[in-house]
């Protein structure tokens, strides 16, 4: 039996090659057919060591399952493991000028007048008024983002079948550059998911 | 997390909350964010044509209360200041004021590329020769 510590890619533990166009149902398949075998249950009577093993490998394979099962979850892993972390409130960046934190930059006009227009919607529910029309102007744009939202989910699956092919090719110069378009793509989502929250928050969806 | 109490004092009354005339001559502005949090800041100053002072500053930013307070405290101190000294303002000066804590220091990021990303937009508009520690932000608009 091998230790707990031998396996920490979320990739491996599938025995897959870090690639990012998954089977999902196939991989769902692979992780009950793990689980079964790795089940504490099973390690009931056998010694403190490998029921700890069972343990751990269950804990494991779930955070690997869970990672790679959600197409963001799973892109942001692997460029986690490629050493291209992407950039979340508790990391950001502390002292020195970040890098790579810049906005979208033609993503900034958009984002400052949902804003404002989130700000008013506030302001006349304090006041108990409902502006029709403001109401109305927020939900075609609540529309607007969850759409580019799909979008960028449908271009990420480009990026997944570049980075792949070229993970084959072994081709190191173009993994580089389909890294840089993934981490710009989630950068950009991470926004328009945030607009699409606050956008429910203040319709009250 | 606690905030300190100068944030919490900017975070309840902010200064030069507003709005320039952005098509105006006389006006830079600078919008950035940060994409980790989903903050954006819109940081506008009035400079004089003569003597290249900051006569006036106003921002409307939307994020958490240290990223309110260091707008807040940027446009107080870019007032007064000629652009190139409002230049010389560093983050780690906002960050030492507002006794940010580490988790924060982003906001004060965010603040110095807003007043760098105004003063470029001034100096573009009134086709002022970029020193070279403006051109970096203006580069990456």
């Amino acid at each position: 039996m091998q230790p707990a510590s031998a396996v920490h890619d979320y990739f491996a533990v599938f025995g897959l090659p870090r690639k990012l166009a998954i089977d999902t149902s196939a991989l769902e398949r692979s992780f009950y057919k793990l689980s079964r075998k790795l089940h504490p249950d099973l390690y009931a009577r056998a010694s403190a060591g490998e029921q700890q093993w069972s343990l751990d490998q269950t804990s494991l394979l779930n955070d690997a399952y869970r990672t790679l099962r959600n197409p963001v979850s799973r892109t942001e892993y692997l460029l986690k493991l490629e050493g291209k972390p992407v950039a979340s409130e508790e990391q950001a960046p502390q002292g020195d000028k970040p890098k790579d934190s810049r906005a979208p930059a033609d993503m900034l006009e958009e984002v400052f007048e949902l804003n404002m227009q989130l700000e008013e919607m506030r302001m006349n529910r304090k006041m108990g008024e409902d502006d029709p029309s403001l109401r109305g102007d927020l939900e075609k744009a609540r529309t607007q983002f969850e759409g580019q939202l799909a979008d960028l989910d449908e271009e990420l699956k480009t990026h997944w079948q570049q980075w792949d092919a070229a993970v084959d090719a072994g081709a190191t110069e173009r993994t580089e550059q389909v890294k840089d378009k993934m981490f710009a793509l989630l950068d950009r989502r991470r926004y328009i998911r945030n607009l699409v929250r606050d956008v429910n928050d203040a319709l009250g969806a | 997390m606690a905030y300190s109490d100068k944030v919490i004092d900017h975070y309840n009354n902010p200064r030069n909350v507003g709005q320039l005339d952005k098509s105006s001559e006389t006006v830079g502005t600078g919008l950035v964010g940060a994409p980790e949090c989903g903050d954006v800041m819109r940081l506008q100053i009035r400079v004089n044509p003569e003597t290249q002072v900051i006569e006036e500053a106003k921002f409307k930013t939307f994020g958490c209360g240290s990223a309110i307070a260091s707008s807040s405290l940027a446009t107080e101190w870019v007032k007064g200041k000629t652009v190139e000294e409002a230049l010389q303002i560093k983050n780690t000066d906002i960050v030492k004021e507002l006794a940010l804590p580490p988790v924060k220091i982003h906001c004060s990021v965010l603040a110095e590329d807003a007043i760098r990303a105004a003063i470029g937009d001034w100096k573009k508009k009134n086709g002022v020769a970029e020193t070279e520690a403006a051109t970096q932000t203006v580069a990456a608009q």
